[in-house]
């Protein structure tokens, strides 16, 4: 066992979060301008942003690169500093449950509004 | 001109603790290097252990922390540092006695880079030759003299020092993965690709900092990356 290969998850992990920091790079600024080009923004303009299917989706996604990107970098903080591995599972699981939660309550604010 | 000091000291046989000790010595500065001020301290107190072999800065056997930076103590002149001087042996290396560390978990991970050419074919007539682009390649790589200076400033290498390689052991994995005459690239990729063994780096950029040769780890760590992407993609 002295000469175990290596994991193969580094190269993924990395990727998404680069990814994912494009997208978000990327939309923050465009959502903005939108934003701004319906000022003032009252309930029913605010309203009026989420309607179209694309920019809900495009928060949603926005909503799960934010959330990927913030796992990836916990899980590196995890690594690096939490060298317990019950201890580390558990806010594994802890947290993949909270953003979890946070992706699906996203879903309802964006598609349950009135 | 009296210099102040203040060294580590410890001596495991004598079972007392480590501590700082307070030296005072009457020592011109000007073109000297930290290195002649051990030397000097050593008349003084013959107790006092170091590592020092070349005295230019080729055999890498001096790295100690001096006033908190990571240096080559032969070639780190002694005008200009804040007195007084605090010399301690290099961060997160178990030490020895005084200013020697231990390297053997820095070669560890340097063996476990393979840093050998590999390559199966019937050996040639006289060398495996390499066009002048080819060979510049290596350029910023096989420098390295293993002073274990970048590898000890690192943090990432301070919180998994068994897992993670470190930026000087990674540097020349990267060395034999960019020569034209070695074979095993991809085997070499494969053993990288870990969370821990090349992914720690989150490009601090210590190891740029204190390279006493000037040397860039994170770029060559880099392009170890980008070849991974590539690969996978």
């Amino acid at each position: 066992m002295r000469k175990v290969g290596g994991a193969h998850r580094g190269v993924d992990m990395w990727l998404v979060q680069r990814a994912s920091a494009v997208y978000m790079a990327c939309f923050i600024p465009a959502f903005l301008v939108l934003a701004w080009g319906r000022m003032p923004l009252d309930y029913a303009a605010w309203r009026g942003l989420f309607a179209p299917l694309a920019m809900k989706l495009a928060m949603l996604l926005f909503v799960f690169s934010l959330l990927v990107h913030a796992w990836v970098g916990l899980r590196e903080i995890f690594i690096d500093y939490l060298h317990v591995l019950v201890l580390r599972l558990g806010l594994y699981f802890a947290f993949w449950t909270m953003y979890a939660a946070c992706l699906a309550w996203t879903v309802d604010i964006l598609w349950g509004m009135h | 001109m009296r210099m102040q000091f203040n060294i580590y000291r410890y001596d495991p046989e004598s079972g007392k603790p480590p501590c700082m000790q307070a030296y005072e010595l009457d020592f011109d500065p000007r073109g000297r290097k930290v290195l002649d001020v051990l030397m000097a301290l050593k008349e003084v107190d013959e107790t006092l252990a170091f590592r020092r072999s070349c005295r230019e800065g080729v055999c890498g056997s001096d790295g100690v922390n001096v006033n908190g930076r990571n240096v080559l103590a032969c070639i780190t002149p002694l005008e200009g540092l804040r007195q007084p001087i605090t010399v301690r042996p290099l961060p997160r290396l178990p030490v020895i006695r005084d200013l020697i560390v231990d390297m053997s978990q820095f070669f560890q991970h340097y063996r476990a880079v393979k840093p050998y050419l590999i390559n199966l074919d019937p050996e040639p007539e006289s060398e495996r030759l390499q066009s002048p682009a080819e060979r510049a390649e290596l350029d910023g790589l096989w420098e390295c003299i293993l002073c274990a200076c970048c590898t000890t400033s690192c943090p990432s290498f301070w919180w998994n020092p068994e897992r993670f390689l470190g930026p000087s052991a990674l540097m020349q994995g990267y060395r034999f993965i960019a020569d034209s005459r070695d074979q095993a690239a991809d085997e070499r990729l494969d053993y990288l690709e870990d969370p821990y063994r090349l992914f720690r780096c989150h490009g601090i950029m210590n190891c740029v900092e204190y390279c006493p040769k000037g040397l860039n780890p994170t770029a060559a760590i880099g392009k170890i990356k980008s070849l991974l992407v590539k690969r996978a993609l």
